[in-house]
């Protein structure tokens, strides 16, 4: 039983990742290196059949077949960005959980950061000019409510 | 009305408005696959019967791959769609693939529905990962290069089954 399952196993190759990857980038990895390389690159990975949730993260069984996957590529060297591409591959862009910095994607990271220096130009340049006057009471200003313009003044 | 307010403030949210307008029109779910055209991903699996299957040796020939699970039951919805198309194109490959599954409650399900063409069993889901399946069932069309030529998410329909098989 063991062994056809072994023998099963062996048999249900996948695609070939030093085709699609090259040689790792980094030495083989085992022990607590390997399970902290896991943890991080699953965190940067998008479980496909979750809501907005990591592979690190999700206790779904796609999650766990993709970290499996993770691991085993990991075992052999390749780098988190490998490991991303590899899954990008098949599964888009969409996969990564941060979307590359690059192209329309910049607008991501670039937009919060513009709009907080618009905002923080706009509060800077309130506070410089003060609060506005009082527009000058008009001659023909009711008495009553001139009076209680100058008594709140 | 200050017009500088009114031009500043629509250069800001009259983007945002098209953004999600644009959104809105779109299944949030439907993602081209980004291996159609793209040589299909080699893989050697087992049948349920533990005779050895290996994507290469189709080649020349078009091929159906159906990822499907005995718990989905949209998958038992199109397995009729399935059986007609294999029973009507003798020439294409028509393979299930099995996606976290048992084989016991794959040969019981089988035995209920019919079948008409091999089932692969996908241990570790190694092979659904490599195409990029999200959920069951999923199905790709492979022309006799071994090119991806389709994918429909979700069940098959008749029609376009053999609109495509035939295309290709």
């Amino acid at each position: 039983m063991i062994l056809a399952a072994l023998l099963s196993l062996a048999i249900a190759a996948g695609p070939d990742p030093a085709a699609l990857l090259g040689p790792p980038a980094g030495p083989p990895l085992t022990g607590e290196a390997l399970r902290s390389h896991v943890y991080r690159t699953g965190k940067l990975l998008r479980c496909v059949v979750c809501q907005g949730l990591s592979v690190a993260d999700s206790p779904s069984e796609t999650a766990q077949a993709m970290r499996d996957e993770v691991e085993a590529l990991a075992a052999q060297g390749y780098d988190t960005e490998q490991i991303l591409f590899y899954f990008e591959t098949s599964y888009g862009e969409f996969v990564r959980l941060e979307p590359k910095p690059e192209g329309w994607n910049l607008l991501v990271w670039a937009l919060p950061l513009g709009f907080l220096a618009v905002g923080a130009g706009l509060v800077a340049r309130g506070v410089r000019k003060g609060t506005p006057a009082a527009p000058a009471p008009a001659e023909d200003e009711d008495p009553y409510l001139r009076r209680v313009r100058e008594e709140t003044r | 009305m200050n017009w500088k307010y009114l031009i500043g403030g629509l250069a800001v949210v009259g983007p945002l408005v098209a953004v999600l307008a644009a959104g809105f029109g779109q299944d949030p779910r439907h993602f081209e696959s980004p291996l159609v055209g793209k040589p299909a991903p080699d893989f050697a699996l087992r049948t349920l019967d533990g005779e050895e299957v290996d994507l290469a040796d189709l080649k020349g020939r078009k091929v159906v791959l159906n990822f499907w699970a005995t718990w989905c039951v949209p998958c038992q919805q199109e397995h009729p769609v399935l059986l007609a198309g294999a029973a009507r194109h003798p020439d294409t490959a028509f393979y299930g693939v099995v996606y976290q599954d048992e084989p016991g409650k794959i040969r019981a399900w089988l035995e209920r529905h019919g079948s008409a063409y091999p089932t692969l069993v996908d241990e570790g889901s190694k092979v659904a990962l490599a195409y990029g399946v999200y959920g069951v069932p999923e199905t790709y069309l492979i022309d006799p290069s071994g090119v991806i030529r389709h994918k429909f998410v979700g069940p098959v329909d008749a029609a376009t089954l053999n609109a495509q098989l035939e295309a290709m």
